[in-house]
């Protein structure tokens, strides 16, 4: 294992001549630990070789976090690509795993600016911009040392931590771009948003096998693999088998619409289609769910282009508080599809499954209804409601 | 938290799952029982074998009557044409249990395979339960009993049956097929035929047994016989809300009129028994009447005259006797 200084050891000569060609996608990224990094290596602990990992480049270490809100944030969106972050600036070098606080590995005089130096130049990032984000570039790594994913940061581009390390959960969760529907976006955010796009399946093969997290003294026991299909994407997970389909959507794969209530069957907020057929998440194994096309509230529709149901929703004032909205709208989904529903009191008696504690049953019915005469004019009652 | 177990899904081979049954494993089909138990700490299987992939799903209309698959789901089986209109009664039945989401899941066994919704059997935070753990004692005894059995319980254990779906198919004279190692554990997968009304147990002085099936057998599938009662059947509930909750007392009856006399009639309960319950005494207080309020008064009087309710469930009975007594009316009505 070759210092950064050592530029005499047969590692280093090899370095020497990657030195001139930044890293590009599908490339093995450069090992931190042979470019003066041991000690981040050693306190990370799993920091190489089977973990994914987010490595974050910045000008200026003390941007990292503008916020605990963000901080929060950034730790959903890694705990969705199942990955860590390393954050490197010049004078600092962080770790952030989705489970922990964040934790400082190195600063001040403890770094190695040549290393710091070289790693920058690796990755292709300018390390002392004269302005700009400083956030300079962006790289997921899968668990096999690939570069899996790579964004270089311009110097009028408006990006923060959160928001790239969010695009790219967006992209391989399978979720809408909407700062590109919206058309509020820049054409580098677009450019970014696309890149990310693209890669969002080779990512989430790459991130998708970092174990849960686990609370200390459980019970370990052997997980499976399992791949759902979800909102039209394959999704490749590691896990034991008692994970419902609930916690697995929203623990492992980031995707919190579908919400928790009861977890016993009994309030219907975790309501999904299965096969265009509606059923409670929170009762269903991941594993059970193999094989089936699986559809959530994110895969509904977009923000520009609502589902009939959820135009409804919003125009009916079909909620108060929100929280069993996305298993109401699930579930009505399911229920227009049956195609048992003739007046509003079957209405009312087939969504008898889902719960509203704050009483917006009235117009859920009223809502409910809507939806169902525009879907059949439509003609996409009897079909799969995607 | 769900305690870990070992999870084996099952190809197409149905001897394969028989042969690898163990005490300690589960059959997994819809879920929406068993899950929920592992969750609460109730069951504890160490493996799960997900039969979910056995062809056992059809729903077949024979010149005999119905073939239901054991992994027909509930709401397949209730909008099934056929069950419509040659079975209301299964129809009516299950659309009163559970909602929508859950009847997408759950299957034919396993609505049988249920268990008791009896809140001690579900808290394993009390002790006292014989079902849960033979020999503990029954916290019902001295516990809150509004939810409890007035018929069929012993001093062991007086959980209802919760079931909707199995209380209908008692009246419509169904029968269960078990294929499996019954007897002597390896001497090759065998069939056998269970009358629904003898399927489900007492409890007696043994609560943990609730079936006659044992482990290293499976429900293949339901049959239900085309008889000149099952087309006049209907299911009544009376529950704590409109709908999505279990039933405090609940009837399926059936009744075969010819030259204004009722020849043949079933009458079962449900919410108020420790097993789907069909009542003899009812039916023969049925036979040979004409189908009068009074007949029907005096039927349900029969059905109810062993129940030994409690303080906190003694509504029951009246509550059953006019259950049976509108499911007797709508019969009536019925053409």
């Amino acid at each position: 294992m070759a210092a950064s200084g050592d530029m005499t050891s047969g590692n280093a000569g090899v370095a020497d001549t990657e030195e001139q060609v930044p890293v590009e996608l599908g490339d093995t990224a450069p090992l931190l630990s042979a470019m003066g990094f041991e000690e981040l290596t050693e306190r990370a602990g799993r920091l190489e070789g089977d973990v994914p990992t987010v490595l974050a480049l910045f000008a200026d270490g003390d941007a990292l976090f503008a916020s605990d809100l963000e901080r929060e944030a950034i730790r959903g969106e890694l705990r969705a690509l199942g990955a860590m972050l390393i954050a490197v600036s010049p004078g600092s070098l962080w770790c952030f795993r989705p489970d922990d606080e964040a934790q400082v590995l190195a600063e001040g005089p403890q770094i190695d600016f040549a290393a710091t130096h070289q790693l920058f130049v690796r990755y292709g990032v300018d390390v002392a911009p004269k302005s700009g984000p400083s956030l300079r570039g962006l790289f997921v790594v899968d668990g096999k040392g690939m570069v899996r994913f790579g964004h270089r940061v311009g110097a009028d581009e408006r990006v923060t931590l959160l928001t790239a390390v969010a695009a790219a959960g967006r992209a391989v969760l399978g979720v809408p771009a909407r700062a590109v529907a919206r058309g509020g976006a820049s054409r580098r955010e677009f450019l970014l948003t696309s890149l990310l796009a693209g890669f969002a399946v080779a990512v989430a093969d790459g991130c998708a096998r970092l174990d849960p997290p686990r609370s200390a003294g459980s019970i370990t026991q052997e997980e499976v693999d399992v791949t759902l299909d979800i909102n039209g994407q394959p999704r490749r997970l590691r896990l034991e088998p008692r994970v419902s389909l609930l916690d697995t959507l929203r623990e492992h794969l980031g995707l919190t619409g579908t919400k928790k209530g009861c977890d016993h069957g009994q309030c219907g907020a975790c309501t999904v289609l299965v096969d265009g057929r509606r059923i409670n998440s929170c009762l269903t194994l991941a594993v059970m769910a193999e094989g089936t096309k699986i559809t959530t509230i994110e895969g509904l529709g977009t923000e520009d282009a609502l589902h009939p149901m959820q135009q409804a929703f919003v125009a009916e004032d079909a909620l108060q508080c929100g929280y069993c909205t996305p298993g109401q709208i699930m579930s009505a989904v399911g229920l227009v599809s049956e195609g048992h529903a003739h007046d509003e009191d079957d209405i009312r008696e087939l969504m008898s499954g889902n719960i509203c504690r704050c009483g917006a049953y009235p117009n859920i019915v009223t809502a409910i209804g809507r939806a169902q005469k525009q879907m059949t004019a439509e003609g996409k009652a009897s079909k799969e409601p995607v | 938290m769900t305690a870990p177990f070992s999870y084996v899904r099952v190809g197409d081979n149905l001897d394969a799952v028989l042969d690898t049954a163990t005490p300690e494993s589960q059959l997994l089909a819809g879920g929406t029982t068993l899950i929920d138990l592992m969750r609460l700490g109730v069951m504890k299987p160490a493996r799960l074998l997900d039969i979910n992939r056995l062809p056992l799903a059809k729903i077949d209309e024979t010149p005999q009557g119905l073939s239901i698959g054991a992994l027909a789901r509930n709401s397949d089986l209730a909008h099934h044409p056929a069950v419509r209109r040659r079975f209301p009664a299964l129809s009516q039945a299950l659309l009163s249990g559970a909602s929508p989401q859950l009847r997408n899941m759950a299957t034919t066994a396993g609505n049988i395979m249920q268990r008791t919704r009896c809140p001690y059997f579900r808290d394993v935070g009390v002790a006292a339960c014989n079902k849960r753990n033979p020999g503990s004692g029954c916290a019902a005894e001295e516990g809150y009993t509004r939810q409890h059995a007035v018929l069929g319980g012993s001093a062991h254990c007086i959980a209802v049956h919760p079931s909707d779906m199995c209380v209908a198919l008692v009246a419509l004279d169904a029968v269960v097929h078990v294929r499996g190692h019954y007897g002597t554990p390896i001497d090759g997968a065998t069939a056998r035929e269970i009358p629904m009304a003898s399927f489900h147990l007492a409890p007696g002085t043994t609560p943990e047994r609730e079936t006659s099936i044992g482990h290293g057998e499976l429900i293949t599938h339901v049959t239900l016989p085309a008889t000149a009662l099952a087309a006049r059947s209907v299911y009544v509930k009376a529950r704590d809300r409109a709908s999505y909750a279990f039933a405090l007392a609940s009837a399926a009856v059936a009744l075969q009129i010819e030259e204004g006399k009722i020849r043949a009639a079933r009458v079962a309960l449900g919410g108020v028994a420790t097993k789907p319950w069909r009542s003899a005494d009812a039916e023969q207080a049925l036979v040979g009447h004409q189908p009068s309020d009074a007949t029907f008064a005096s039927a349900a009087d029969a059905a109810l005259a062993s129940a030994t309710p409690r303080p906190d469930n003694r509504f029951k009975v009246p509550l059953a006797k006019a259950i049976i007594i509108r499911a007797l009316e709508r019969a009536r009505e019925m053409t």
